[in-house]
């Protein structure tokens, strides 16, 4: 079955563009064209990824994000044409699961998409602990004793990697390889601000944090 | 001090009008003094014409103005007590010096401060220190004229009282029957009692004293007396001199008479009277206590009224130079305002006097000032604008242009030569184009001020080993090598490593695309608060002047050079802002024919000095390279862009060399 992926782009010319590369790779692109429709556009056509461009007309990119998010977790690869760091940190605040600064490369946008649509390995049943969190890798879900905290499936792999090998210190890259499955240099703070983000769901105290630990100068280890 | 004057008839009648503030000497210390200097010397001479006074002094042989003697004895006093005071205030400023020191050096300083900085605070103590000295001037002359004119006047007073006096002593014991030792010496008495004046107030005193020497047998019947309290050795010894020698002339000298527990200022007039053959001396005593009290309570009021003129000039002067002052202060706080960038602050402008002149001709000038920079701003910010917005908006077309290069050219293979070789030209400026527009974008970025530094602790050999990585299949194309030459172990710094990466980059693939083929060595070394690395290829090289230029944005060394890897020619001055970011130093050393060298210097954490790199940014092989003709080595400083506070030094760097 093709993966079926939604493209919200105002740029008529670049969606068309997109579409024939993604079509070219084995994907079924569905458009649209306006910030306003997109949720309805996805609720209709249940896609297995969101190609999102941050600037729309009528609602703006983020908060498209955000609502997308609220009821989804399918991942949203976000389009942007401001590699700012303000712009990029606060779309991956609203819940994207990585972006892809403008100008692409065609390749460079199917590995991304590729890379969030690999299909989920095939999970034994596995439990795993870090700090008082407890880890259903099969089940995929995350508790906190008997209260459940709810993840994206990047944050729960994010964390299943960490879980995995507590006594291992991941560098950034390490992450980006092992999680978004990217060998080559992406930005090391799409690992940043996805830390922060799942600190702010599992960590009694975001501001100190006992399940996600820094390293300083080299990366993120779990908690004993 | 003494003086003779002719007995002669008396001008002056005294005894019935007693004049009430009664001119005198000024205070119990000068006539004390005067008694001391009083000269022995009277004219020996009789005197026969009116006024005609001599004195005899050891300095002055002539004949002196007893003004200006009067004057100079006056000088005297003044100047002991001059000496007096001053020896006391030193005492006393010594003491409170070294008691006080470190508050008064605090206060002096303070003043200092406030002398230099406040010209109000100057205008004023001047005014104060010349009103204090003139005012000391005016009032010590004033006050001496007084006292003299005082003394002057009792004194004339007293030497005709006195004449009159001794004339009616003399009258009555002329016309005195001596019959009985009892009546006589109740008329003598009597007669001398009536010289003390009449009612209960005593207006003069006497001495009465039998000469030593006489000329014939003494009477016994009258023995010398004198007023209460009084005894003969109140009468300075040279006026009993100059009475003793003279004939009958009449003589005076300042003294002292105790009256009570007190002594007081007076003054002594003598002469002689005869009474029955024997000669006696008659000194009267004027006391000058109501005289002095006079001169004490105008001095007392002088100096206070000139204490309140002086405190009057002074505040005078403090008003006047505020009112001048502070429109100068306020236009002094307001500029600086205006030059700390609140360029809406103005004068306040009131009135239309020259002050007003200066606010209001103030204010047009800052609105000037205010609107260009406002201008200026709005222009360049603009500008800016500008720039990122057709970054920005060719940015999505130009994806479109790129997806679609990239597709024709992935199928190139199914098209025509001629088609083929359009797409792969197609494909390659496209990329070309959009190096230059992200180059764009981000010194657009640095320009407007957007840039941020997003640093976090990170190993900086990683990031060498991955820039070196990334670049080996180019250095590979070019037929060098890149040579690292690193300590063992992490440094960690405070960066942000997509930047350092992007500066790192740019200096490998610049050095390698420069090097011609040869090696390229990237050293790095770590001090305490720094680390450097330098990235020294040896290529052509360039020259000192060249490589103060190589930051510029779009500069190319030779312009008809090959662009061989499309460089956009923003490269260096990207790395240049970066570094500026992270507070560290980005420099470039160059030699024609010796290649070039660029050191990066960072801070270990930010916010604090760099102090030394701990690499060298002339290359310590340049010795060993020495071609023919090549410049001798010395410390270059042309080359060095950003400003080194010290010498750089070579940093240990161990030998461990690994080739990517």
């Amino acid at each position: 079955m093709k993966a079926r992926i939604l493209v919200v782009d105002d740029d008529e010319a670049l969606a068309e563009m997109i579409g024939i590369v993604l079509r070219n790779d084995g994907f079924e692109p569905v458009f649209c064209a306006d910030g306003a429709q997109a949720l309805d556009i996805f609720r209709s056509s249940r896609p297995d990824l969101v190609l999102l461009d941050l600037m729309l007309p009528g609602v703006d990119g983020i908060e498209v994000c955000r609502q997308v998010r609220a009821e989804s977790d399918v991942p949203i690869v976000m389009l942007t044409a401001k590699a700012d760091t303000s712009d990029v940190v606060r779309g991956l605040e609203s819940g994207a699961d990585d972006y892809v600064p403008k100008p692409f490369k065609p390749a460079e946008l199917v590995a991304r998409v590729r890379a969030r649509l690999r299909p989920g390995d095939q999970k034994a049943p596995e439990t795993l602990r870090i700090a008082d969190i407890t880890i259903d890798v099969a089940g995929h879900t995350v508790s906190r004793g008997s209260e459940r905290i709810s993840l994206t499936p990047l944050e729960f792999d994010l964390l299943v990697a960490l879980a995995r090998k507590p006594w291992q210190v991941f560098t950034r890259e390490l992450l980006l390889e092992q999680v978004w499955g990217y060998r080559h240099a992406a930005d090391t703070r799409l690992v940043n601000v996805h830390v922060q983000r799942l600190r702010s769901k599992i960590e009694q105290d975001p501001e100190a944090p006992e399940v996600v630990l820094t390293v300083r100068g080299v990366g993120y280890k779990a908690g004993a | 001090m003494v003086s003779a004057t002719k007995q002669g008839p008396d001008p002056a009648s005294s005894e019935g009008e007693r004049r009430t503030g009664v001119p005198a000497q000024a205070t119990p210390g000068e006539a004390a003094d005067s008694e001391q200097r009083a000269v022995a010397q009277p004219d020996q001479e009789p005197q026969h014409h009116q006024t005609a006074q001599h004195h005899q002094a050891p300095e002055h042989t002539d004949a002196i103005s007893p003004g200006f003697r009067k004057f100079a004895f006056r000088v005297r006093i003044w100047q002991r007590r001059a000496v007096i005071v001053s020896l006391r205030v030193a005492r006393l400023v010594k003491t409170g010096i070294l008691r006080f020191l470190p508050a008064l050096r605090y206060v002096g300083r303070a003043l200092q401060k406030r002398w230099r900085r406040s010209l109000q605070f100057r205008t004023v103590l001047t005014t104060l220190l010349l009103a204090v000295t003139s005012f000391a001037v005016v009032g010590a002359y004033l006050s001496n004229q007084i006292a003299n004119n005082l003394f002057q006047e009792r004194l004339t007073q007293a030497e005709s009282e006195t004449r009159y006096n001794v004339k009616q002593v003399q009258e009555t014991f002329d016309g005195a029957q001596v019959t009985d030792q009892s009546s006589v010496i109740t008329l003598v008495y009597d007669t001398l009692n009536a010289v003390e004046g009449r009612g209960s107030v005593i207006q003069r005193r006497y001495v009465f004293e039998a000469m030593p020497e006489q000329t014939k047998p003494r009477n016994r019947w009258v023995e010398s007396r004198a007023s209460d309290q009084l005894t003969v050795s109140v009468i300075p010894p040279e006026l009993r001199k100059a009475v003793q020698e003279s004939g009958k002339d009449q003589y005076w000298a300042s003294t002292v008479i105790p009256v009570g527990t007190e002594d007081r200022p007076g003054i002594a007039v003598g002469n002689k009277v005869t009474f029955n053959g024997t000669v006696y001396e008659l000194y009267l005593i004027y006391d000058l206590n109501t005289a002095q009290q006079t001169l004490d309570e105008i001095q007392s009021v002088l100096w206070a009224g000139g204490a309140v003129l002086v405190l009057l000039i002074g505040a005078v002067a403090w008003y006047v130079t505020r009112n001048v002052v502070s429109p100068v202060s306020h236009a002094a706080m307001v500029s600086e305002k205006l030059a700390a960038g609140q360029l809406q602050e103005r004068m306040v402008v009131r009135g239309e006097d020259e002050v007003a002149r200066l606010g209001a001709s103030f204010n047009h000038m800052a609105a000037s000032l205010q609107e260009q920079i406002t201008q200026l701003a709005t222009l360049s910010q603009m500008q800016q604008r500008f720039v990122s917005d057709v970054s920005h908006e060719l940015r999505t077309p130009l994806t479109t242009v790129r997806m679609a290069a990239e597709v024709l050219y992935d199928a190139r293979d199914d098209f025509d030569p001629i088609n083929k070789r359009s797409a792969e030209l197609l494909y390659n400026q496209v990329e070309r184009f959009q190096s230059l527009l992200s180059d764009l974008l981000e010194i657009s970025r640095f320009d407007a001020g957007v840039a941020v530094l997003d640093a976090e602790p990170e190993d900086i050999l990683q990031v060498i080993a991955h820039v070196i990585e990334g670049a080996s299949p180019v250095a590979a194309e070019y037929g060098s090598e890149i040579v690292l030459s690193a300590p063992a172990g992490a440094i960690v710094v405070d960066m942000d490593a997509r930047r350092i990466d992007r500066i790192l980059r740019n200096l490998i693939l610049n050095a390698v695309e420069h090097g011609e083929g040869r090696p390229v060595t990237v050293t790095v070394a770590a001090s305490e608060s720094a680390v450097g690395i330098a990235v020294r290829d040896h290529g052509i090289g360039m020259e000192p002047a060249e490589a103060a230029r190589v930051f510029d944005r779009f500069w190319r060394a030779d312009p008809a050079r090959a662009r061989t890897t499309g460089g956009s020619g923003l490269g260096l001055s990207i790395a240049a802002e970066d570094t500026k970011l992270h507070n560290g130093w980005l420099q470039a050393w160059g030699r024609k024919g010796s290649g070039a060298n660029f050191r990066l210097t960072l801070p270990l954490r930010q916010g604090e000095e760099i102090g030394n790199s701990p690499v060298q940014l002339e290359p310590e092989d340049n010795i060993t390279t020495g071609e023919p003709g090549s410049v001798p080595r010395e410390p270059d400083t042309r080359n060095i862009l950003v400003l080194e506070t010290g010498a750089a030094r070579l940093a240990p760097v161990p030998t461990t060399k690994e080739n990517p």
